[in-house]
C-alpha cells in the first residue's frame, strides 16, 4: 500500500523519516491487511448507515432544507495518553479563566479597570449584552458547553484556534462516528485502549440540573431549538433523545408570571433549565431582537429573576469573541495567577491601529475573519485569495476595522484520510467538548474534522469538510 | 403528557403514514382491475380510474380522457408526483418532515424504517411508473416498507400519551378513508345491475372489498359468494374488520377516551361517542331504506368536526 507523508505540515501519522509513529503502527498495519474491495465494500456499508439513519445537516444558502451527509473518514485520529492529559489540563484552565472573565465583566469589570484589555474592544461588542449587566448566573455558571478548537502547527504544537461559548455544535457526530466506525470497522478497536465517549449526554444532563434554580424536585430540563431548518437539527433531537428530555420550540414556551412553562396537550408545565440552542439575539423578542419568532416573549426577564436557567448564559458570546480571543492569555494570568498551558495563535487585532496597519500590509499572508461570524464564513484566506479579492476585502475591513482580526496562515497538521481509493493527507483540526457543571469536565477526544480537498485548510462541515472518529488513549497501567 | 406541538407532528405522522398506505393500496387495486377491464368494458376501467381521482382529489385532468389515457398518467401522479396532495411520496414526505420534528419521541427503528421508505420511494422515475410490471413491483416494495414501519410503531414505541395521537391519527383518517371511499363507490354499485358482464360485475364488489383489505376477512365470515347488500354491511358494521366503519369509529373514539383524562368528557369524545352509538344501533336495513348515502355524510362529517374540536383542545391550532 502507497503511503504519502504530508509535506509541508506536521503529518500525525509519519515522523521526520517517513517512519510511522509508535502509537499508530498497528493501525497501519492493519489498514495494510484490507483489499480495495474491502475497503469499499466497507464504505458503502457507512454511507448506507449514515443515509438510513438520516443523520445530516442542513446547508444554508441553498435549496431551503437540504439534507447533507456529513463525510466520515473511517481512518481514526489517535491521541496518546500523555498528551491528551496536557489538552485537558489546559482546557480546563482556559474555560475557568474564561468564566471568571465573564463574571468580571458583568460585574465590576476590574479586568478593564486595571487596562487588561481595552475596555472599547468589550463594550462595543454585539455580543456583551449591556441589559445583563449585574446579573448573576445560577451557581456564577455561564458557559456550561464549550467547544474549543484546536490546531497543530508545523512542529506539532497544540494551538487554541478559537473558543466557542456560544451554541458550540458537533458532539453528535462525534458520538454518531464512534458507533459508526465501531459499527464498520470493529477490527480497528482491538489492539487499542480507546477511551469511551458514550456519557456525554449523562454528563451534559448531570451539569444542566446543576444549575436548576428550584431546589427539592426533580428539574425540568430541555433543549431549545430554532427548528427543523436549522443547519444543527440533527444534534439538537439527537441530544434531547439521548438525554431523554423533551425538544421545545420557542412557540411550545410561554411566560407566566415571571415562569417559563410549556405547553402540553393536558396543560402546562413549569421548565427550570433550558439548554438553548438558539443565538442570543434571537432569545427573548422583548429584550433583543424584536422581529425574532424563534424566542420566547419575557425569558429574559425570567432568566434575570433567577427562576429559569439558560445554558449557556446570554452574554457568553463575547468570551468567545476573536477580539477577546487575542487577550486570553493575559486573562488567564490575570485571573488565576498562572501561565498559560495550552498555546494560541499570534492574532492581530484591528481595533489596534499598529495591528491594522500591520493586517492592510500583510494581508497575503494572514487569514483574516470576522469577529461576528462562525463556520467559515466572511473570511479571508489571503496566501490563496486574488489580488481583486484582498483588495475588495481590504475596503471593507476600513469601514470597521473593530469588526477585524488576523492571524497568520497556520500549517494545520496532516492525517491520512481515504479519498477516491486512496490514503492521502488532509488537513486535520480538533474541537473538544468541555462541561462546565459541579466542576469543569473534557470530553475525551471531540470532533476530529477533516478538510476534504487537496490541499484546503478549512474544515468547516458548510465548507466541504468531513470528520474523523478521535481516539484518546486511556494511559497505559504501571 | 406532552408538548401539544409533538402531539401535533405525532398525530399528522399517523395519519400521513395510514394515508401513504391507502394510496398505495388503492392505486394497485385499480390499475390491476383497470387494466384487466380495459378491452372487455371501456367505461368500467375509466370509472375506476375517475374514482381514484375523487377519492384522491389531485390536479384536475382536461377534457374527458381515455381509461388508456388515464392508466398512462395516473400510477406516476399519484404515486411520485411531488405536488400531487394525495400521491404517496407527498404523503411520505409530509409523515417524514414530522417524524423529524418529533424525532425524540420516537425510536430508531420508527424513524429508519420510514426513511428508507422514502428514500426507496424517491428514488423511482416517472418512466418506471409508466412500464405496468415495474409499476407494481416497485409500488408493492414501498407498500411493505410502509407495513413495516407500522410494524416498527407497534413493535417499539412505548404505550404513552404521544403513542396514543400517532394512533388517534391513523385510526382517524383510515375510517374517514373507507368512509369515503364507500360514499364515492356505492351509488354506482348500488344503482347499476349487473349489464354486459356478470364476472365483471362481481369483480368490482371483490375490488371494492380489495380495496379495504377486506376480501379475506369477509369470506371468512360469508363465504367466497358475493352478496352486494352482504358487501356493504360487512364494511359498515363489522365489528372485527378493521377498515369497517364500525370498528373505525370505535377506534377513534376509544383512543379519544384514553387521551382525555379526569371524569369530564372531552368536545371530541362527545362527538365520537354519540357517532359510535349511531353506527352501532343502526340496522342492516339501510340499503333497503336508501339510506346508505346519507349515512356515510354524517359520518364523514360528525368525523371532520371531530377533528377540528380536537385539534383546537389538543394542539391549539
Amino acid at each position: 500500500m502507497q503511503w504519502v507523508k504530508a509535506k509541508e505540515a506536521f503529518d500525525e501519522v509519519f515522523d521526520e523519516q517517513g517512519q510511522v509513529r509508535p502509537h499508530y503502527a498497528s493501525l497501519i498495519s492493519l489498514l495494510e491487511s484490507f483489499t480495495k474491495q474491502d475497503i469499499d465494500r466497507r464504505e458503502r456499508l457507512q454511507k448506507l448507515a449514515l443515509v438510513s439513519q438520516g443523520i445530516t445537516f442542513t446547508v444554508y444558502g441553498e435549496k431551503e432544507g437540504l439534507e447533507r451527509i456529513f463525510p466520515f473518514d473511517f481512518v481514526p485520529r489517535i491521541i496518546p495518553a500523555p498528551e491528551w492529559k496536557r489538552i485537558q489540563d489546559g482546557l480546563v484552565q482556559r474555560i475557568t479563566a474564561l468564566n471568571l472573565f465573564l463574571l468580571d465583566m458583568y460585574q465590576e469589570q476590574k479586568c478593564l479597570k486595571d487596562g487588561v484589555v481595552p475596555a472599547d474592544l468589550i463594550l462595543s461588542r454585539k455580543e456583551y449584552k449591556r441589559q445583563l449587566l449585574g446579573v448573576v448566573p445560577s451557581r456564577k455558571i455561564f458557559t456550561h458547553v464549550v467547544g474549543t478548537d484546536i490546531i497543530r502547527n508545523d512542529r506539532g504544537e497544540y494551538l487554541v484556534l478559537e473558543d466557542n461559548c456560544r451554541c458550540p455544535s458537533g458532539v453528535s457526530y462525534v458520538l454518531e462516528n464512534r458507533a459508526l466506525l465501531n459499527r464498520v470497522f470493529p477490527e480497528f478497536f482491538g489492539s487499542y485502549p480507546v477511551r469511551p465517549i458514550k456519557e456525554y449526554p449523562t454528563l451534559l444532563l448531570d451539569a444542566l440540573q446543576f444549575v436548576a434554580p428550584r431546589s427539592g424536585q426533580h428539574p425540568v430540563v430541555v433543549i431549545l431549538s430554532p427548528g427543523i431548518h436549522n443547519s444543527a437539527y440533527f444534534e439538537h433531537s439527537f441530544l434531547a433523545r439521548e438525554m431523554g428530555v423533551p425538544l421545545v420550540e420557542g412557540r411550545d414556551l410561554l411566560v407566566e408570571g415571571n415562569h417559563v412553562f410549556m405547553r402540553r396537550t393536558h396543560g402546562k408545565r413549569q421548565v427550570d433549565v433550558i439548554y438553548r440552542r438558539i443565538d442570543d439575539d434571537f432569545l427573548d423578542p422583548l429584550t433583543f431582537r424584536r422581529e425574532s419568532l424563534l424566542g420566547v416573549p419575557g425569558l429574559v426577564n425570567v432568566y434575570r429573576e433567577g427562576n429559569v436557567a439558560l445554558a449557556n448564559a446570554p452574554g457568553s458570546g463575547v468570551a468567545d469573541d476573536k477580539a477577546v480571543y487575542a487577550f486570553m492569555p493575559e486573562l488567564i494570568k490575570y485571573y488565576l495567577a498562572e501561565e498559560p498551558l495550552l498555546g494560541q495563535v499570534r492574532t492581530y487585532v484591528g481595533l489596534r491601529r499598529d495591528d491594522f496597519r500591520y493586517m492592510s500590509e500583510h494581508l497575503d499572508e494572514l487569514v483574516v475573519k470576522t469577529t461576528g461570524d462562525a463556520g467559515g464564513y466572511g473570511m479571508l484566506m489571503g496566501p490563496f485569495a486574488g489580488k481583486v479579492e484582498r483588495e475588495r476585502y481590504l475596503a471593507a475591513m476600513k469601514k470597521e476595522p473593530g469588526n477585524y482580526i488576523a492571524q497568520p496562515l497556520i500549517e494545520l497538521s496532516c492525517h491520512p484520510t481515504h479519498t477516491d481509493g486512496q490514503f492521502e493527507p488532509r488537513r486535520i483540526d480538533l474541537r473538544p467538548f468541555i462541561l462546565y457543571g459541579d466542576r469543569v469536565r473534557v470530553l475525551p477526544g471531540g470532533l476530529t474534522r477533516v478538510a476534504l480537498r487537496p490541499g484546503s485548510y478549512v474544515v468547516n462541515s458548510s465548507q466541504g469538510g468531513g470528520s474523523k472518529d478521535t481516539w484518546v488513549l486511556a494511559p497505559r497501567e504501571p | 403528557m406532552i408538548l401539544s406541538r409533538v402531539a401535533d407532528g405525532l398525530y399528522w405522522m399517523g395519519r400521513y403514514i395510514e394515508r401513504a398506505e391507502n394510496v398505495t393500496r388503492l392505486l394497485l387495486v385499480t390499475e390491476e382491475l383497470a387494466s384487466e377491464a380495459l378491452g372487455l368494458d371501456e367505461q368500467v376501467a375509466r370509472a375506476e380510474w375517475n374514482h381514484l381521482q375523487a377519492i384522491f382529489p389531485g390536479p384536475e385532468i382536461a377534457g374527458r380522457p381515455t381509461a388508456r389515457a388515464l392508466a398512462a398518467s395516473r400510477p406516476a401522479a399519484l404515486s411520485i408526483d411531488p405536488n400531487h396532495p394525495y400521491s404517496i411520496f407527498f404523503s411520505l414526505r409530509k409523515a417524514r418532515e414530522n417524524a423529524r420534528t418529533v424525532r425524540e419521541a420516537l425510536t430508531i427503528e420508527v424513524f429508519v424504517n420510514l426513511n428508507d421508505t422514502y428514500r426507496e420511494l424517491e428514488a423511482l422515475t416517472p418512466r418506471q411508473m409508466a412500464d405496468p410490471p415495474m409499476f407494481r413491483d416497485a409500488l408493492g416494495s414501498v407498500h411493505r416498507g410502509i407495513m413495516s414501519t407500522v410494524g416498527a410503531v407497534e413493535q417499539t414505541l412505548s404505550r404513552d400519551a404521544g403513542w396514543l395521537f400517532l394512533k388517534l391519527g391513523e385510526s382517524l383518517e383510515r375510517v374517514f378513508r373507507t368512509t369515503v371511499v364507500l360514499q364515492i363507490k356505492l351509488p354506482g354499485l348500488l344503482t347499476h345491475e349487473p349489464t354486459v358482464d356478470l364476472a365483471l360485475f362481481y369483480t368490482q364488489w371483490r375490488n371494492l372489498l380489495r380495496g379495504l383489505s377486506s376480501l379475506e376477512n369477509y369470506r371468512k365470515v360469508f363465504g367466497a359468494r358475493l352478496e352486494p347488500v352482504e358487501v356493504v354491511n360487512f364494511l359498515l358494521f363489522d365489528p372485527h374488520t378493521p377498515r369497517s366503519v364500525r370498528y373505525g369509529t370505535t377506534a377513534v373514539k376509544d383512543y379519544l377516551d384514553r387521551i382525555a383524562t379526569g371524569t369530564d368528557l372531552s368536545q371530541p369524545a362527545r362527538i365520537l361517542g354519540k357517532l359510535v352509538a349511531a353506527v352501532s344501533y343502526e340496522g342492516p336495513d339501510l340499503i333497503r331504506r336508501g339510506a346508505t348515502v346519507a349515512f356515510l355524510d354524517t359520518v364523514a362529517s360528525e368525523l371532520a368536526r371531530a377533528h377540528d374540536a380536537l385539534a383546537t383542545i389538543y394542539f391549539g391550532t
